[in-house]
């Protein structure tokens, strides 16, 4: 069913609920880390079947439910007319509304949550995006965007933005074999630079740290529809493991669209424990906060492989941790030369 | 040669009482500028309440504090009634004669009792200023009897000085003292705020009150009725003893022990009298004038050993229920009253007593020691004997301890701030006071009990009020919010339903009045 339709058939529940005299009540489904599991099979995290009710009928939910109501009406209008609106446009809209402006816009963006995981939306078909565009893909991909069609190495040095409508966007030709996804775009530059999306057959694609929905999606997208295997190549570090991890295997607070999101085939390369080790990488000494990190992820069920194990083990026991761009004490070309061949095969 | 033993006792003599009480004056009340002169304006007051009720007429009483010069310690305190007067011939002894009077051996409730309190206030102002107290009395008969009376100390004896009788068509009593070595001061302890207590206490007297500096106050009554007299009890057996026994024996008409014991003590019937005299031993046929000290004992062990029924209660004359809250009502104009009038019990063994407490909830009610116009600061506690203030010695008096012993957040209130105004009234032939100031009530513990379960009564109520008050204030703020809210989700349904917005009327009157649905299901 598409988002239109759900948001009017809420309207008519809540329709039938006021001339029954009966309180209109909303069942949403709880996003606290309690109702959070990782789906081992699937391997990523899924909602639990915990749910909070928001009713009508009490003095502290009532208004929420206006707000809610408030939210889902705009959204609407939204997809009535085929337009975006930014979360902090909505939160700024919200201004003139009768329920009155929000405290902060972490209120609004909260209801927008609610409104995905009780319909099981993304905020995308709400008509809804965040602000931040996704991050940039260079390599041999031809795509269609509002009627334009794009090559993206024609896009300019810094390759095609991967914009929050990335869902709109129609994949025509791919000569690529792989992704290779980077932390930093000082790497994505490099390896534009370095022509690695030829060399590799490769698509490359720049996080920006944590990546953003839209890149997450477009990962998941290239994989499932073009069939391509997703690298990830991180800074030596637990935030370069856990940029890594939430690509495979979906964060804890989206949750309940990972399904959408989530590439569970997606294999991280490095860099590594053993890598900062065998290639004598320069390195940083550990910070605590490093470690407290380190330890949280070795109970994280994500993390419960032999691979991901021993390489915490060992950051630990070395005490050290390297960056990506690391291996320039080689030459500026030795990532492409030497160390990405061996990590995905193609050494000669 | 005398002896050594002649030689000390060359200076005994016999003291009179009044002798004994101007050296104790203290004991009385007179200690400190302001408690002395409250303590003549309670003598006077109580007197005069008491004489109108006996004579069946509402009381009206006006009380005046005058300075005399610009010694701002030297005042004249007149005190008034329309009671029926004072025969001429008994007003030496009213004023001037120290235990002299109608109401101690009557064994019945009533303000004054030991005959000493007025004569206690001519003696003060007589020691103080050295003037007589001037005495004014009609019975309404067209005459008016003035007369200044002193009081011979080493004879207990008042004497009349410039006695003369005037025409005039009045009744009352007027009373005039002069006194020095007193202060006037509209404080807790001040005769200001003993006449609001009064007031409260006796929603049937009406009382004036003319301030030092001219300033009239008007205590209006809040009911018109006289309260019925309080009627002569005969002492319980348990309550008697064997001092008491000879005594009634020296004043009996009886002719045998066993008329004395059926006519002057209660719940004495012929066979009881039979069980007196089997288990005691003692020949009860014998004249009452041959009854020794050792028969009296034995008599006073046997009732111990025999079930008597309670002690007569129809002596005793709380206020009542309604007019507790008529005077609570009256002089605080409170948002919430509610009193009550607990059953008769009894203190060892055969003193019977009611305890009586009230409690009044904002407007006036609550201490005010910054004067009438401030905020409440807290729990105003009141505490009457016999309807009469008892506005010293708080902190021992059984009355205090049990309004401490009580747990008052559970009754929804802060006694430190809350506007809490708490009465109570014991009300007994014999009020166990600890001293003959009588401003306390000794802890005894079936009246500590008794007063503790009157104020629980009466927090009670306070509680379902404010209880009551929250809701509605709650039921208030649901409403509203609703009312607030349900349109708008109504709109906005039919907005996105593509519908006609639908009547919210039914679903509004249902969910404002109702529990709240989050708090229901919470913990």
């Amino acid at each position: 069913m598409k988002a239109g339709e759900k948001l009017q058939g809420f309207g008519k529940e809540v329709i039938g609920d006021i001339l029954k005299a009966r309180p209109p009540r909303l069942k949403i489904p709880s996003r606290s880390t309690s109702n959070i599991r990782y789906d081992e099979k699937n391997r990523y995290f899924v909602l639990g079947d915990k749910y909070g009710v928001r009713s009508a009928a009490s003095m502290k939910q009532v208004k929420k439910f206006a707000q809610t109501m408030c939210v889902a009406d705009f959204c609407r209008e939204l997809i009535a007319n085929d337009k975006f609106a930014t979360l902090r446009e909505m939160y700024y809209t919200a201004e003139g509304w009768e329920t009155g402006p929000f405290r902060d816009q972490g209120e609004s963006d909260a209801i927008v949550e609610d409104l995905e995981a009780t319909f099981m939306l993304k905020r995308e078909d709400l008509g809804l995006m965040p602000e931040e565009d996704g991050a940039a893909v260079y390599g041999e991909l031809t795509l269609k965007e509002e009627g334009v069609t794009i090559d993206a190495t024609k896009a300019g040095r810094a390759g095609y933005t991967i914009p929050p409508t990335i869902d709109d966007v129609e994949f025509l030709k791919c000569k690529a074999e792989r992704v290779i996804a980077v932390e930093t775009m000082g790497m994505y530059h490099r390896l534009v630079q370095e022509e690695a999306w030829k060399k590799f057959d490769a698509l490359i694609v720049g996080l920006k740290g944590q990546a953003a929905r839209a890149t997450r999606r477009f990962l998941k997208r290239v994989h499932e529809e073009l069939n391509l295997p997703v690298y990830l190549f991180c800074d030596g570090d637990p935030f370069g493991f856990h940029i890594a991890m939430v690509v495979i295997s979906g964060s804890a607070k989206l949750a309940h669209i990972n399904h959408e999101l989530a590439v569970p085939d997606a294999e991280f390369i490095g860099v590594t424990a053993s890598d900062i080790k065998n290639y004598d990488l320069p390195t940083d000494k550990l910070r605590e906060l490093d470690i407290a990190r380190l330890k949280q992820l070795q109970r994280d069920p994500r993390y419960n492989t032999p691979f991901w194990q021993s390489e915490i083990k060992l950051m630990l026991e070395l005490g050290k941790k390297a960056e990506q761009q690391a291996f320039a004490k080689y030459g500026l070309d030795y990532v492409v030369k030497e160390y990405l061949p061996e990590k995905l095969g193609l050494k000669g | 040669m005398k002896t050594l033993a002649e030689e000390l006792f060359k200076e005994f003599r016999e003291y009179s009482v009044s002798e004994f009480f101007r050296k104790n004056a203290a004991m009385l009340g007179y200690t400190g500028k302001i408690r002395s002169l409250t303590t003549v304006v309670h003598e006077g007051v109580t007197n005069a309440i008491d004489a109108a009720e006996e004579a069946g007429i509402l009381p009206e009483i006006t009380v005046a504090i005058r300075r005399v010069d610009e010694d701002p310690e030297h005042l004249k305190v007149v005190i008034e009634d329309n009671a029926s007067g004072i025969p001429e011939e008994f007003i030496p002894h009213v004023f001037g004669k120290m235990l002299a009077g109608t109401k101690l051996h009557r064994n019945m409730q009533s303000r004054g009792q030991q005959g000493i309190g007025i004569v206690g206030a001519t003696l003060f102002a007589q020691m103080t200023s050295g003037k007589p107290t001037r005495v004014v009395t009609s019975a309404g008969d067209g005459e008016i009897v003035c007369a200044d009376v002193m009081i011979d100390v080493d004879k207990n004896e008042g004497r009349i000085m410039n006695g003369k009788k005037l025409k005039g068509d009045w009744r009352g009593t007027k009373v005039e003292l002069e006194l020095k070595e007193v202060r006037y001061e509209r404080s807790r302890y001040g005769p200001y705020n003993y006449l609001r207590m009064t007031a409260i206490a006796n929603p049937h007297t009406r009382i004036t009150f003319i301030e030092p500096d001219g300033k009239l106050t008007v205590f209006e009554r809040a009911t018109d009725s006289v309260p019925e007299r309080p009627r002569p009890m005969l002492p319980h057996p348990w309550g008697v003893t064997a001092d008491d026994l000879l005594a009634l024996a020296a004043r009996t008409k009886s002719r045998t022990v066993a008329g004395l014991l059926i006519s002057e003590l209660s719940r004495m019937t012929k066979r009881k009298v039979e069980e007196v005299g089997r288990l005691s031993g003692v020949n009860l046929k014998k004249k009452p004038s041959e009854l020794t000290w050792e028969d009296a004992e034995k008599i006073v062990s046997a009732f111990k050993q025999i079930k008597f029924m309670a002690p007569p209660t129809s002596g005793l004359r709380p206020i009542g229920k309604e007019d507790i809250e008529k005077g609570l009502r009256q002089m605080l104009n409170p948002e919430f009253v509610y009193a009550v009038t607990r059953q008769p019990k009894v203190y060892r063994g055969g003193i019977p007593f009611i305890v009586e407490a009230g409690i009044a909830y904002g407007g006036g009610a609550g201490r005010k020691e910054g004067g009438e116009e401030v905020e409440a600061e807290g729990l105003d506690l009141i505490r009457f004997a016999n309807r009469a203030p008892l506005v010293f010695d708080q902190g021992g008096c059984a009355i205090t301890l049990a309004a401490k012993s009580i747990d008052w957040r559970r009754y929804g209130v802060d006694i430190a701030t809350a506007p809490l105004t708490l009465f109570v009234n014991v009300v007994s032939a014999y009020v166990p006071y600890t001293s003959a100031g009588k401003q306390s009530i000794a802890d005894e513990p079936e009246v500590f009990k008794e007063i503790r379960e009157a104020i629980m009564d009466v927090a009670r109520e306070l509680r379902r009020y404010l209880y009551r008050k929250i809701r509605a204030r709650e039921r208030q703020q649901r409403a509203k919010i609703f009312e607030k809210y349900l349109p708008i989700i109504a709109r906005k349904a039919a907005s996105l339903a593509g519908v006609q917005v639908p009547d919210i009327e039914p679903l509004l009157k249902k969910v404002a009045g109702v529990e709240d649905e989050g708090r229901k299901n919470g913990p």
